[in-house]
């Protein structure tokens, strides 16, 4: 067992790699009532084209499977997780993103019984013709009540408008059409080839004594067969840089307009380490130009454009990036000529080392508020480790930050690929 | 140490632990929940925090606390059965996880004092034009959460239900009357808050009694004794069930129901209530889920929830419009089988192991530390987490069953498309 320590946090983390390739992170919290396992899977929506395990070919399997597969494996031959849980008093729940998915537990006692539950219920799984069917119908009224929900369709709208190919631009739980060709067979298969332990990761935080968990997780672990590790085949994906679509107005039963400019960035990173560098650097420059105390954001609240709905965002996965501006607003033409204006003008807009280092302090005292929540460290931390990025390197990331860091992020922006997605409210 | 002092004006409450980064405080301010008031003290709770006399822009105020590391300044109302509160929240970082000594303790209660005793004013008034864009802003917020068919139709089944009584008074106001409201009476209600709100103060972190003389430094408020009635009982004199069915143009239909129990915070059955809650529809081990859920997948999400300060329950659901009835039936079936003893003991027992984990996990967050202190202090109750505890621990089956038969359907309130048959 090796043992990290992070200064800037006074925290602990200590890690070890399983013979059958599982990597364990564990974080003891003092005083905490609470211990939380977090265990994913390097797995997520955008994972549909790929050689199974054991297998030569490329197959296509139907979108929505991660999470289709996520509702499933709660099931057991004697039984339904949730419920063993409960039986110890545990909470349990699970989530599906474009790259990952992941199982969680949370309890204030039998922290041992918790963890050696929820390696078993997702190191092995149980289906049957029948309880693949009846949750059809189950994940159809999940994917239904996004289908009512503005924000969700303004957002996956303005990712859906910036690519071509890229299976991100699916709805991670799919549609009802494609859920609806999901058989046990192909369910298996993508679990066979992306829950093998070399493809996962466990953190538990909370009330636990590290030595003697980690005693117990190698003990549950080596009395499991796995098939030798293979590294898993995926699709490459070609993606064009040019962009899908330059507009789309969807007309809702809603009173609030929204907007939402989105920019598709064709420039991808592989190391790891300045990817995480880019993502840092990009929230200060969103904050530089939006947060509230940006000249920006006052100026165009003044002017009726924007309220506290208000937000910038910049998202980074294994091979797409992108940029979302935009929330509620009563003038959504205005809105967005002032952001695509801006996007085209970046250049010349003034970043001041005063407001760079004042937005910095701001970041790392967000990020030092993280470390808060063992939920928060851990969905964090899963969020970032199979990037090969560790969470805990970012506040000093921060630190480290210049301005010319920020301002060669400027030449990312180009006009070229950005989208609008719009809410528009049927009169 | 003690925990409890009473400072001028409000009651201070220490929360000490280590296990925190950050230190936490709350400012809580209680006021009857009334249609003439809800308006305004939700326009307050927008303008108090957008300036200060030092600090007389959003953007300068936000500068100020971006400099300060990030530290969080903000406010939101609720209610509390028949009060209102307006909380004003700041979290900081704690300096030993910073660089250098920041002071940020001292500067935030600096802070909190400045938003009330040196406010951006001019002519006994708050500024126009921040006055002007906080209603702008608050008008869109109601609008926006119309937009929301989960809070639209959980809303619109408090209005039903609670038509002419407490129940049925939004916590953040009435849209129409945002625009009446000016920077003038706006100020004057908001010297009236200071005089008659009653108030406490809540610090969560790393802290000990040094703090409370840094409060008696910086905050003072003027002297009352105000104690407002909060946690009641919902009753109506309704026999039949009123059921309201709206139609719009959505995918997925949202059932709601509202519940009469004839119980609250400070009733004897409350524990038993709360254990009856969590066996019927509290967790996902639950009745609701497991029947309309995992048996009949009607639904993706189906849950009760125990209102203890309004002394209501309700239940929700997304389901299919043409599933209506069944679902109705369904629910309605749960409940009779456990107001007929219907119940495993094993089920008890889960349900009480998930209230007793739930209600151990609050003790890791800062925010619901608070919440739980708060609502006993504002209800004289005096019980410790684990008297709480124990007390749901001796709850008996027939303290279940007798709850149980206590529950009865007042309001439906359906959200739904188009094109439902009400005779299907």
């Amino acid at each position: 067992m090796k043992t990290i320590n992070y200064q800037t946090l006074q925290e602990t983390l200590y890690f070890e790699e399983m013979d059958n390739g599982l990597h364990v992170y564990l974080l003891p919290k003092k005083g905490f009532s609470k211990t939380y396992g977090l265990f994913s899977t390097n797995f997520g929506s955008i994972d549909t084209s790929f050689v199974p395990i054991g297998e030569t070919e490329m197959i296509k399997v139907p979108d929505g499977i991660a999470h289709f597969l996520e509702h499933k494996m709660f099931e057991m031959e004697d039984g339904d997780a949730s419920n063993a849980f409960a039986k110890l008093g545990a909470s349990t729940n699970a989530f599906t993103s474009s790259s990952r998915t992941a199982y969680l537990f949370s309890t204030t006692s039998h922290e041992n019984e918790c963890i050696e539950l929820l390696l078993d219920f997702v190191q092995d799984i149980y289906l049957t013709k029948e309880n693949v069917e009846k949750e059809k119908g189950i994940i159809n009224q999940e994917i239904g009540m996004y289908d009512d929900d503005p924000d969700w369709r303004c957002y996956f709208g303005s990712i859906q408008n910036l690519y071509q190919q890229h299976p991100v631009k699916i709805d991670i739980a799919g549609t009802v059409q494609t859920i609806s060709e999901i058989d046990k067979e192909t369910l298996e298969k993508c679990y066979h080839t992306f829950y093998h332990p070399s493809n996962m990761m466990l953190f538990v935080v909370g009330n636990i004594d590290p030595q003697q968990t980690m005693d117990f997780i190698r003990q549950n672990q080596s009395q499991k067969d796995f098939k030798k590790e293979n590294s898993i085949k995926r699709m490459h994906v070609n993606e064009p840089t040019d962009i899908d679509k330059k507009e789309q107005t969807l007309n809702m039963d809603v009173v609030m307009p929204k907007i939402i400019v989105s920019m598709k960035m064709n420039d991808i990173l592989e190391d790891p380490k300045e990817k995480l560098k880019r993502e840092l650097a990009m929230n200060v420059l969103l904050d530089l130009l939006f947060a509230r105390s940006s000249a920006l954001y006052e100026k165009w609240t003044n002017d009726g454009l924007i309220n506290d709905s208000f937000s910038a965002n910049f998202t980074q996965e294994r091979d797409y990036a992108f940029l979302q501006i935009g929330g509620d607003t009563l003038e959504p033409q205005k809105l967005k000529e002032k952001i695509l204006d801006l996007i085209a003008s970046l250049k010349d807009y003034p970043l001041l080392e005063e407001d760079f280092e004042r937005v910095k302090k701001k970041n790392i005292g967000v990020l030092i508020g993280v470390f808060n929540s063992p939920e928060s460290i851990a969905n964090l931390f899963s969020r970032y480790y199979f990037e090969g990025i560790m969470v805990f390197d970012l506040i000093d990331s921060v630190a480290r930050l210049k301005l010319d860091d920020v301002l060669e992020l400027r030449n990312l922006f180009d006009i070229q690929y950005t989208s609008t997605c719009m809410i528009s409210p049927k009169s | 140490m003690k925990t409890v002092y009473q400072m001028q004006g409000y009651t201070l409450h220490l929360i000490p632990t280590k296990k925190f980064k950050t230190i936490t405080i709350s400012l809580r301010m209680q006021s009857p929940l009334l249609k003439e008031t809800t308006t305004l003290r939700t326009l307050l709770t927008f303008v108090l925090i957008a300036a200060t006399k030092q600090y007389p822009s959003t953007k300068l105020l936000a500068s100020y606390l971006d400099e300060n590391y990030g530290a969080r300044l903000s406010t939101n109302v609720m209610t509390k059965g028949q009060s209102q509160i307006m909380n004003i929240y700041t979290s900081f970082v704690n300096d030993v996880y910073l660089p250098q000594k920041e002071q940020l303790l001292e500067k935030q209660i600096q802070l909190l004092s400045d938003l009330f005793f040196n406010p951006y004013i001019m002519n006994d008034a708050f500024d126009d034009t921040i006055v002007e864009l906080k209603k702008k802003e608050l008008k869109e917020r109601l609008q926006v959460a119309k937009d929301d068919k989960f809070s639209y139709s959980l809303d619109k089944l408090f209005e039903y239900m609670g038509k002419d009584q407490t129940l049925g008074i939004p916590s953040t106001g009435y849209e129409n009357e945002i625009e009446s409201v000016s920077a003038k009476t706006l100020y004057e209600y908001f010297l009236k808050c200071i005089q008659e709100d009653e108030k406490h103060i809540y610090i969560v972190g790393d802290i000990d009694e040094e703090i409370v003389k840094i409060f008696k430094k910086y905050l003072q408020f003027p002297e009352n004794s105000k104690d407002y009635p909060s946690a009641y009982t919902f009753t109506s004199d309704r026999n039949d069930v009123l059921e309201v069915i709206e139609k719009q143009d959505i995918t997925q239909s949202k059932l709601n129901l509202g519940y009469r129990i004839d119980c609250n915070f400070t009733s004897d059955n409350h524990y038993a209530f709360t254990v009856f809650n969590a066996i019927f529809g509290g967790f996902s081990q639950s009745r609701l889920f497991q029947v309309v859920r995992e048996e009949n997948s009607l639904c993706y999400y189906v849950s009760s929830s125990y209102d203890a300060f309004n002394g209501m329950m309700l239940v929700n659901a997304g389901i299919e419009a043409a599933d209506y009835h069944k679902t109705m039936d369904l629910i309605t079936q749960e409940l009779e089988k456990i107001q007929k003893g219907e119940l495993a003991q094993h089920d008890i027992e889960i349900a009480k192991m998930m209230l007793e984990n739930a209600l151990r996990k609050t003790n890791d967050e800062a925010g619901s530390m608070i919440t739980l202190t708060y609502n006993r202090d504002i209800t004289h109750k005096q019980e410790t987490n684990d008297e709480y505890i124990e007390k749901l621990l001796n709850v008996k089956k027939e303290d279940i069953i007798a709850v149980a038969k206590q529950v009865q359907l007042d309001t439906i309130f359906f959200l739904t498309g188009k094109d439902f048959d009400e005779n299907n």
